[in-house]
């Protein structure tokens, strides 16, 4: 303060009679300018410091997948329309430009607005999809022409922000919108562009308000002043800080130009928080409250953006819109008045609604389950800094479509289960997978998946119950000469005394015995006692076995126990070894992340498909078959009470003791879910895997729609026709007759031919047959 | 108050002569871009160089070598019982049962309505790699594109852009063929034997391409120092033509 007012006092009294008062004011002046210069050369040194290097930190940045279109693929279009929304395509009559799209009846005619992938740059380009049923008929650029493939934009789903929370996307100048640049030099500071930093005329009305007012409440901070605050100074309100800022923001004028003072401000300003996060820059403004990119903002948004310079808070769209619309209209009538823009310009906007995204939309949601998954992954081979200063572009293979799907069905399960005592205390999990690339699609690690915290989907290590019983039959079937899916298992209670020196008794959920079955019948009725017998036959450390293959790190202890599931698994784990049996016997390690691009769009790491035969596919049929019956005749029926019959699918309850844990892990030919319900005090619930979790996981198909289970039939596989009771070889003529695949050499001897009786008359197939066609 | 600034400036134009450097000769760079949109990579860049370690582009990672692959060993005619070799064959030959000649069973549980309906994924339904001109647009379209990304060096672009065919049509074969033919090419032999591997599973009833495949794993296996086992697989290839 001293220093700044000397060479004032000094230029005061030039005419000061005494002169020692002048000798003394000189030299004080003197010494004011010498510390006044130091004071400039290290304020200097500041402001080209920060202002020329890396101006800022900028977090990764994780996208989802980008939808692909094709002629041919299977999307129907309300979820097209819910992808475009989410990506703030704008609904038009004719679409117009990038980020426009046009619905007429099945047609919807769009602009992409083009995006830099790992693989190279995708063109924006006008694109017409047609649609049929739940399918892409036709794909057709401009003028007509077909296109074979397209990919849309990715949607920003996250990012990875550092201690401080600053999160922005960083904008060119050139980048902005109409409006824009006019509006906020209208608003904010209308001498810009003819003054050095600080504007006297502003000072001085500030001065004159705050003054007759009695109160502060008119700062005349220039843009520069409000750039140099935020950019280099704290929030702290002084006399001297304010000078601070004046300096600095002359200085800052001698360096650089008006447009890239203002380019800077574009990116620093402060518009909003969202939860932790601090919202900078009008770049991610824009997304963040239209979730558009800023350059296709039209007046009415760019007019509450500026707006909300003011009070980020006070002006919050979302919180209040009637205070954000009142503030909004205020400016564009000061634009009109200044001329800006027309009155009619102006009044055609004022109509316009806000137009910012609804909370809980695809565009308005988060995804913590997700994007804990992205981070562990990359913190494998990046180091923090890496991730939250880089501005990296991390792209996943994360579907929002199946994650709203998914979120859906569990609020909708839980809602239609209210009524169970206890129910309320159940958290729950899910992993949603594409068996044919081994990519995570969509995950939920809480009951409130927007929740972060503990993220059970991956991190809850819960038995897995009955999910663990198609390791024991694989192991068996991989042996053929002993067993086939009709092999006779005994289904009668036993005790052993396990290695650990205890006596294990078995029971079946429902207590009884069930005498003799097929093989692929303790399997489908998840029957303990004869998956029991099974699995000591064909010994313990050999499931075991059969499980690591299957894609299980974890290491268990070789107790009969684990034969119905007393290990502990997380649903992810759950979900890479169902996997492997979906996927023909080949293991592929699941990964979220597809690639990961540097801020320059330079490609930096890709993480690479990779897959291992750990089966023989022939084995793999086989469980496959059994885990199919599952679904039609045993414990996973109830999934046909809702879905069409049609829909080939495969799957396995489980249950813990108690009903601790209720489990289920299945999959159709393009989509695999595993859905655990539990308590966190691993306490009862009121479920079990077919009465909780399959609820949720049958929801969840019913909303996606996937594609019935298909796979080809190896060529060491077989069917033949065997007597539906007695397992011996049959004819396809014979009543009772039902075909049932085998590895070849292992079917049973063909039977004699019955006559003329057709196979397919429903009169003729045995109690157990209906069962499962019911 | 409003003159303040006078001599301030004054003073700083004064001391700017000395301490700093001239405007526009200073370097402004931001660190980052726009994303979305406006995706515009620039090629001064105007964008400081990432100082992001590069983690190793290695396409393996550990994927451990399994021993448990359990190999079916047809003990003869079609109809004897076959007995089960469950020892470890990794990384020795895989000895799939001979090619089926006889007419597959498309619905392998045929009853009533448990049929398994075909899905709409497209697929080339016959002839081998010289029906490029069989397979339908999307993934056409993507195997050119990795053509010319491996043409030009860019084996990543190409892996990446296979990957994104294999994602629209998983059970084509002849995008694992390509994958499998990448893979070899960044000396990655170990996967390009099971992409070849599993594009064997899926290509039932294609002679040509199963052969091409076989083919593929010879080489793979030779470059795996397993020469037996390229012998298998190149009498292999000779069966399926």
């Amino acid at each position: 303060m001293t220093r700044t007012r000397s060479p004032r006092s000094a230029k005061k009294r030039p005419s000061g009679g005494l002169r020692s008062w002048l000798g003394w004011a000189l030299k004080l002046s003197l010494v004011g300018l010498v510390v006044l210069a130091g004071f400039a050369v290290y304020l200097d040194a500041i402001v080209q410091e920060k202002f020329s290097g890396k101006r800022w930190t900028i977090p990764a940045k994780v996208y989802a997948r980008p939808l692909e279109l094709f002629v041919g693929q299977k999307l129907s279009k309300e979820d097209f329309l819910t992808e475009l929304d989410a990506l703030g395509y704008r609904r038009e009559s004719v679409a117009n430009g990038p980020g426009a799209a046009a619905v007429n009846g099945n047609v919807v005619d769009l602009n992409t607005r083009g995006f830099q992938f790992y693989e190279g740059l995708e063109q924006a380009q006008p694109v017409r999809v047609r649609f049929s049923g739940d399918y892409v008929a036709e794909l057709a650029g401009a003028k007509g022409s077909k296109l074979a493939v397209v990919r849309l934009e990715p949607l920003l789903i996250g990012g990875l922000y550092p201690k401080n929370l600053e999160d922005r996307i960083l904008i060119k100048i050139d980048q902005v919108p109409p409006y824009l640049l006019e509006t906020l030099v209208t608003v904010e500071d209308r001498d810009f562009y003819s003054h050095f930093g600080v504007s006297p005329k502003s000072i001085a009305r500030a001065v004159w308000v705050n003054t007759s007012s009695g109160k502060m409440r008119q700062g005349g901070s220039t843009l520069t002043q409000q750039l140099v605050k935020n950019f280099y100074l704290t929030n702290e309100r002084s006399l001297s800080r304010k000078l601070t800022e004046a300096m600095m923001a002359l200085l800052l004028e001698l360096h650089y130009d008006k447009r890239e003072i203002l380019e800077a401000y574009l990116n620093e300003v402060f518009v909003g928080q969202d939860g932790q996060r601090a919202v900078h820059g009008f770049g991610l403004a824009s997304q963040f409250f239209f979730s558009q990119p800023l350059s296709e903002l039209k007046l009415h948004q760019v007019a509450l953006l500026v707006g909300m310079v003011k009070g980020p808070s006070a002006y919050n769209p979302r919180r209040y819109p009637e205070r954000a619309l009142e503030r909004r209209n205020l400016v564009l009538d000061l634009l009109a008045q200044q001329g800006v823009a027309t009155p009619e310009q102006v009044e055609a906007a004022k109509k316009m609604p806000l137009g910012v995204t609804k909370r809980g939309s695809l565009a308005d949601s988060s995804f913590p389950g997700f994007l804990d998954l992205v981070k562990r992954q990359l913190r494998e081979d990046y180091r923090d800094e890496d991730l939250t200063e880089e501005g990296l572009r991390i792209f996943t293979s994360f579907d929002p479509i199946l994650q709203m799907k998914a979120e859906a069905s569990v609020n909708d399960t839980f809602k239609r289960l209210a009524g169970r005592k206890g129910s309320e205390d159940v958290e729950a999990a899910m992993v949603v997978t594409n068996p044919e690339t081994g990519e995570v699609q969509a995950m939920i690690g809480s009951r409130q998946a927007s929740f972060a915290g503990f993220n059970r989907a991956l991190d809850a290590v819960r038995p897995i119950g009955s999910l663990i019983k198609p390791a024991v039959y694989l192991t068996a079937l991989e042996k053929p000469s002993q067993y086939t899916l009709t092999s006779w298992l005994s289904d009668e209670a036993f005790s052993v005394k396990g290695a650990d020196g205890q006596v294990w008794k078995p029971q079946n959920y429902d207590r009884r015995s069930h005498g003799t079955v097929f093989l692929y019948q303790g399997l489908a009725h998840s029957y303990n006692l004869s998956t029991a017998r099974l699995g000591l036959e064909i010994g313990v450390p050999n499931v075991l076995k059969t499980l690591a293959r299957l894609g299980v790190s974890r290491e268990f202890p070789a107790f009969p126990s684990m034969l119905l599931g007393a290990g502990g698994l997380s649903p992810m784990e759950v979900a890479t070894m169902y996997q492997t049996l979906a996927n023909g016997g080949f293991n592929t390690p699941m990964r979220g992340i597809r690639s990961v691009l540097t801020a320059e769009g330079e490609p930096l790491k890709r993480y690479p498909f990779q897959i291992q035969q750990r089966f023989d596919p022939g084995s793999i049929y086989l469980i496959q078959s059994a885990m199919q019956r599952v679904m039609r005749e045993g414990t996973g029926s109830s999934v046909y009470n809702v879905l069409p019959k049609t829909l080939a699918l495969a799957g396995k309850t489980g249950t813990s003791n108690d009903s601790r844990d209720s489990w289920f892990a299945g999959f159709s030919q393009d989509l695999l879910a595993v859905v655990w319900l539990g308590r966190d005090d691993n306490g009862k619930t009121p479920f079990t895997g077919a009465t909780g979790a399959l609820q949720v996981w049958t929801s969840f198909m019913r909303k996606a729609d996937p594609l019935p289970l298909d796979m080809p039939q190896p060529d060491n596989v077989v069917q033949a026709w065997v007597d539906s009771r007695t397992g011996q070889g049959s004819d396809a003529n014979c009543p009772g007759a039902v075909q049932m695949p085998y590895i070849r050499g292992s079917e049973p001897p063909p039977g004699a031919a019955c006559g003329g009786e057709s196979p397919a008359s429903g009169d003729s197939v045995s109690d157990w047959i209906k069962g499962w066609m019911n | 108050m409003n003159k303040w600034w006078v001599p301030a400036i004054t003073a700083l134009a004064l001391l700017n002569g000395c301490s700093s450097v001239q405007r526009g000769s200073i370097p402004v760079v931001d660190a980052g871009t726009a994303v979305s949109n406006s995706e515009r990579i620039s090629a001064n860049g105007g964008f400081r160089q990432t100082t992001v370690k590069r983690p190793t582009q290695a396409q393996s990672q550990n994927i451990p070598q399994d021993s448990g692959v359990v190999v079916m060993v047809p003990g003869g005619g079609a109809t004897t019982s076959a007995p089960i070799s469950s020892s470890p064959i990794t990384p020795g030959p895989i000895i799939p049962g001979p090619v089926d000649s006889a007419p597959m069973q498309s619905a392998p549980i045929n009853q009533g309505t448990y049929n398994m309906p075909s899905s709409s994924i497209p697929s080339a339904s016959a002839g081998g790699l010289s029906a490029d001109e069989q397979l339908d647009g999307p993934v056409l379209a993507l195997l050119s594109t990795a053509q010319q990304q491996q043409a030009g060096g860019d084996l990543n672009g190409a892996s990446s852009s296979l990957e994104r065919a294999q994602r629209v049509a998983p059970r084509e074969p002849q995008v694992l063929y390509r994958l499998a033919q990448v893979r070899m090419a960044q000396g990655d032999a170990a996967q390009a034997e099971q992409f070849a591997r599993r594009g064997l599973t899926l290509a039932a009833g294609r002679p040509a391409l199963q052969a091409s495949l076989w083919g593929l794993i010879a080489q793979a296996r030779e470059k795996q120092g397993d020469a037996a086992g390229a012998a298998v697989a190149r009498q292999k290839a000779k069966v399926s033509l």
